[in-house]
Parts: C-alpha cells; sequence; structure tokens
C-alpha cells in the first residue's frame, strides 16, 4: 500500500522541477532518447521507399523534405548533439570520472558527485545542441 | 531462439549497461561518417535517386549503414527498456518489456537490412 501511494509513475518521471540541473538533464536525456529512436524508427521506413523506384523515392522527398521537414530535422539536429554529449557525461561519470572522492557525509549533506563540473558538461551539452541546430538551420534553409 | 531469449533474460543489467555503452560509442562514429557523406555534395543534392542508390551500391558503405542499423536498433530499445522498467516493475511487466524490446530490435533490423540489401543488388 505504502509503495502504491509513493510511485508517482509518468507524472513524477516528468517532473524536471526538483533535484536542479542533473534532474534536467535527466528527463533531456530521456525525452531526447525517446524522440531520436521514433526519428530512427521513421527514418528506417522513409528510406525503405527507395526499393519502390525513382518515382516512389521522388514522392518520399516531396513530404520530408518541406519547412515542417526541415524543422522536424532541425529539432532531431539538437536531440542527436545533447543526447551525445550528455551521454559522454553520463559515461565518464558512471566510470567514475569526475565525480569528486568519496567523503564523510557531512550536513548538508551535498554529494560530491553532483558537482560543478558535470552542471558545466550538462550547459556546454545544452549549449553545443542550439549551436548545432544553428548550423542545421543554416544548411537545410540556406540552399 | 528460447535459449537466446533465456539467455537474454539472464544477462545481469552491467553487461547489458556495456552494450549499451558500446553501441552508443559506436554509433556516434559511424552516424558521424553518415553525416558527412551527406555533406561532400549540397544537401537536397545527396539525396537524389541515384546518389542515394550509389551510396547503396558501395560496400563499405552499405556496410555500414548495417552496422548503424544494428548499433542504433539495440541502443534504442534497450534504452526504451531501461525508461519503461523505471516506471513500473514486476515479473510479467519486466518479462513482456525485454522480450517486446528484443522482437521490436529483430523487426527493425529485419525491415531495414532488407532495403539495404534490396537497394545494393538492385532487387
Amino acid at each position: 500500500m505504502e509503495r502504491q501511494s509513493n510511485r508517482e509513475g509518468i507524472k513524477g518521471w516528468l517532473n524536471p522541477g526538483r533535484y536542479g540541473l542533473e534532474r534536467v538533464a535527466y528527463w533531456l536525456m530521456r525525452l531526447t532518447g525517446l524522440g531520436l529512436l521514433v526519428y530512427f524508427i521513421a527514418h528506417v521506413f522513409e528510406t525503405s521507399s527507395i526499393v519502390n523506384g525513382k518515382e516512389a523515392w521522388q514522392k518520399m522527398l516531396e513530404l520530408t523534405q518541406t519547412t515542417e521537414g526541415h524543422i522536424i530535422l532541425t529539432i532531431v539536429i539538437g536531440m542527436c548533439v545533447f543526447h551525445t554529449a550528455n551521454g559522454i557525461r553520463v559515461m565518464l561519470g558512471h566510470g567514475g570520472v569526475g565525480v569528486g572522492k568519496p567523503g564523510r557525509p557531512d550536513y548538508p549533506y551535498k554529494p560530491a558527485s553532483l558537482n560543478s563540473r558535470h552542471k558545466l558538461c550538462i550547459l556546454a551539452s545544452i549549449g553545443l545542441a542550439a549551436l548545432a541546430m544553428m548550423y542545421g538551420l543554416a544548411v537545410l534553409f540556406g540552399e | 531462439m528460447a535459449w537466446q531469449f533465456c539467455l537474454v533474460s539472464k544477462m545481469q543489467e552491467s553487461v547489458i549497461m556495456k552494450i549499451h555503452y558500446g553501441t552508443a560509442l559506436g554509433a556516434v562514429v559511424l552516424v558521424a561518417i553518415h553525416i558527412l557523406f551527406r555533406m561532400t555534395q549540397n544537401f537536397s543534392e545527396s539525396l537524389q535517386y541515384e546518389s542515394v542508390i550509389a551510396n547503396y551500391h558501395f560496400l563499405p558503405y552499405a556496410i555500414m549503414l548495417e552496422l548503424i542499423l544494428i548499433l542504433l536498433s539495440v541502443h534504442g530499445f534497450n534504452g526504451l527498456r531501461v525508461i519503461l522498467l523505471e516506471l513500473k516493475q514486476g515479473v510479467g511487466y519486466e518479462k513482456a518489456v525485454n522480450y517486446g524490446c528484443i522482437a521490436a530490435i529483430a523487426v527493425l533490423v529485419a525491415y531495414g537490412s532488407r532495403t539495404i540489401l534490396m537497394a545494393g543488388f538492385g532487387m
């Protein structure tokens, strides 16, 4: 009963407001991951039209090479760059890189692993994603 | 096939996470090459039918596409599995999620491989 009442499910998972920037990164990591998986499945399906000949491929291009298609692709670029950069941070963290030395837990119980280096990496990941999106926009709409 | 499913369901989570990270690193390198191929010419030109078919006919590139397909399918659906297992737990639920994700990987890899093979061999 206690376990059931404490379980927040998707609502709790979607709440990025608690635990600071790391929680936002956790949330963004999952959200971008799901977005990229959806795009990947759609991309596999989209490219399969090539086996039906030139006409089918052109029809698919007409559907995807539009302003909306380019905006979706720009969002995908941003999601991809954030997911990659933040993923490397997470991997390094799991390997013990940049998480600090273990110490006695003293008040106010700040975990050594949630430090400025990791916060900086999260912000850098967001910045890199924004830059990549701008570059993507320039390439896709600059033609 | 049944023994393979048993093998996966009994695989330690630490081993699965190593596979998750390995597939991520592999995919980052190969996807970067895949995108750079689009940048060798004008973006819309690179999407023309003849250009894309030429990519599929180039064997090293076709092998790379197959590798990307496998790496991203495993990484993507394992990520989805992790998210779903974080949301809810239970023996039946976990089994359904594990087998569901394995089935999804198999279907996506099979469908993508069909495209690579058919476009590559001009079928």
